[in-house]
């Protein structure tokens, strides 16, 4: 197993934002965290990725990185695409001094190549689409080839063909890296085209695992909710 | 059974009090922050963990972006002192210790304190937003997941260009401030630069450059410190980085002015 998250309780501001929530992601096996917005998924990849310490449970990762994609890509905008993509490689102690400026060059461009931006190793973030930026966080993310690839909400704010490319990339990601994933979405689309399994949380809890045909399928009012986007039904927004 | 806190937001006549609550727990997070991050800081720079071009890029940014608006200060304020009481002093009979007047207050007070204030609002302003909007875009938080340290990657040149820069900025500042009464006296009364330049040497001690360098030094490292901290800390959108912006500026100033009174105390007393 890549991760196994036993019994994850966290509380902000006395709110059980994640109320003893339990699963596991297979090595090599994508994850989709589902729910309304509020529902806590966010929350669920900041205390796999350390961002965010837990309140009871406890979270067991595998050897090796876990690399997270930001839902606005949070690239260095002081820093150009090269320089983004090989922060981790001169600006980590255990990394810093390994590889020199042409081999970094060349990672560089590896990575570029592998989300399809060849040739933009010079840009500004400020310079990039939306979904240019998403793909540079992808390169920055699989930079140090990690075992576990987070991704949070990563279609936010993209019209839809660009979410089909950046759909497309996590797939091929998962492929070439063999990595384990989590992702976080709201979106049908991604959750079908991207997921082996999915989680829905509601409250705090998960109300619903299966793969995403069985959530299609079920008969339960929280999937019938929610793939039909319904305001009738268990689940209510916060207003 | 409800908490204390729970108490305080609920009843209304305690409003007042719980305000003074809540900025009292503001001031001591505030204040753990800076200091935390203070020392983290330190032992990066005693072991030694400098990015060299880092450190190079927030040198020019700290000395050279911040040289002109300096040196309006600190002349600008030469020239009010002078003005004012060059002609009186002469009119008295002191015309010859005008320059001394004028180097002891540049070189002992308003160069390094004129200075930091420029430096608060050119640069500890720009550092606080900087780090603030770096939060809430969750770049020190890609920072922290890439395994970098961002008090090492975001603090360290910061406060090491600040402690560098800051004395030779004062020095600078000073200098041009001591010049400035020159011309201000040569241009209001009838003495002449000689009769300034004679007693201005006459007001500058070895001890008075070496405490208005330590006091540079200080002035330096805290601005850049609490204007890091303070951005780094932010939370929220705009506004958080606008209350940070704020925090950094209004913390730097009660710092350095904390700082003069203990440098004047130690040393002047």
């Amino acid at each position: 197993m890549s991760i196994i998250v036993n019994n994850l309780t966290k509380i902000f501001d006395e709110k059980k934002v994640l109320d003893d929530i339990s699963f596991k992601v297979a090595d090599g096996e994508t994850l989709a965290v589902v729910g309304f917005s509020g529902s806590g998924k966010s929350t669920v990849l900041k205390l796999i990725c350390g961002l965010l310490e837990k309140d009871e449970g406890e979270i067991i990762t595998s050897e090796g990185d876990i690399a997270m994609v930001f839902q606005y890509s949070a690239l260095f905008d002081s820093l150009d695409v090269a320089d983004n993509i090989s922060f981790a490689l001169r600006e980590r102690r255990d990394l810093r001094n390994k590889y020199t400026e042409k081999e970094l060059k060349e990672i560089v461009t590896q990575k570029l190549g592998l989300v399809g931006l060849s040739g933009i190793e010079r840009k500004f973030p400020s310079e990039l689409s939306g979904g240019m930026q998403k793909r540079v966080s992808f390169a920055r993310a699989i930079v140090t080839e990690p075992k576990t690839i987070l991704y949070d909400e990563p279609t936010a704010g993209l019209d839809p063909i660009s979410s089909t490319l950046i759909e497309d990339y996590i797939v091929r990601l998962q492929q070439e890296t063999n990595a384990s994933s989590i992702v976080v979405t709201h979106q049908m689309s991604t959750i079908t085209r991207t997921a082996n399994r999915l989680i829905m949380l509601y409250n705090g809890k998960i109300v619903f695992e299966g793969t995403p045909e069985e959530m299609l399928r079920a008969d339960t009012p929280y999937t019938k909710q929610f793939v039909t986007a319904s305001l009738e039904g268990p689940m209510q927004m916060i207003s | 059974m409800i908490t204390f806190k729970q108490y305080l937001r609920q009843s209304a006549t305690c409003k007042i009090f719980n305000a003074f609550y809540k900025q009292f727990v503001d001031f001591v997070s505030t204040l753990g922050a800076i200091v935390a991050n203070g020392f983290t800081t330190l032992k990066y720079i005693c072991l030694g963990h400098i990015d060299r071009k880092e450190l190079m890029d927030q040198c020019v940014r700290f000395g050279i972006s911040s040289l002109p608006i300096t040196l309006s200060i600190v002349g600008m304020t030469s020239i009010i002192v002078t003005s004012q009481v060059a002609s009186e002093m002469v009119k008295q009979g002191g015309g010859n210790f005008v320059g001394l007047l004028v180097s002891i207050l540049i070189v002992r007070e308003v160069g390094a304190v004129m200075s930091g204030f420029a430096i608060i609002s050119m640069i500890g302003s720009s550092l606080a937003s900087e780090l603030a909007t770096m939060r809430v875009t969750e770049q020190i938080d890609a920072i922290t997941v890439l395994k970098v340290n961002p008090i090492r990657y975001l603090f360290v040149p910061r406060v090491l260009s600040g402690i560098i820069m800051m004395p030779i900025l004062v020095i600078i500042a000073s200098a041009f401030g001591v010049l400035t009464g020159a011309v201000t006296t040569a241009m209001t009364t009838e003495l002449g630069y000689r009769a300034y330049f004679d007693s201005a040497w006459l007001g500058i001690y070895m001890k008075d450059l070496g405490v208005c360098l330590l006091k540079s030094v200080a002035f330096g490292g805290t601005i850049a410190l609490v204007s890091c901290s303070c951005g780094y800390e932010a939370s929220g959108g705009a506004k958080g980085v606008g209350l940070a912006t704020n925090k950094a500026v209004v913390w730097s100033l009660v710092a350095i002015v904390i700082w003069d009174l203990i440098f004047s105390i130690t040393f002047f007393f």
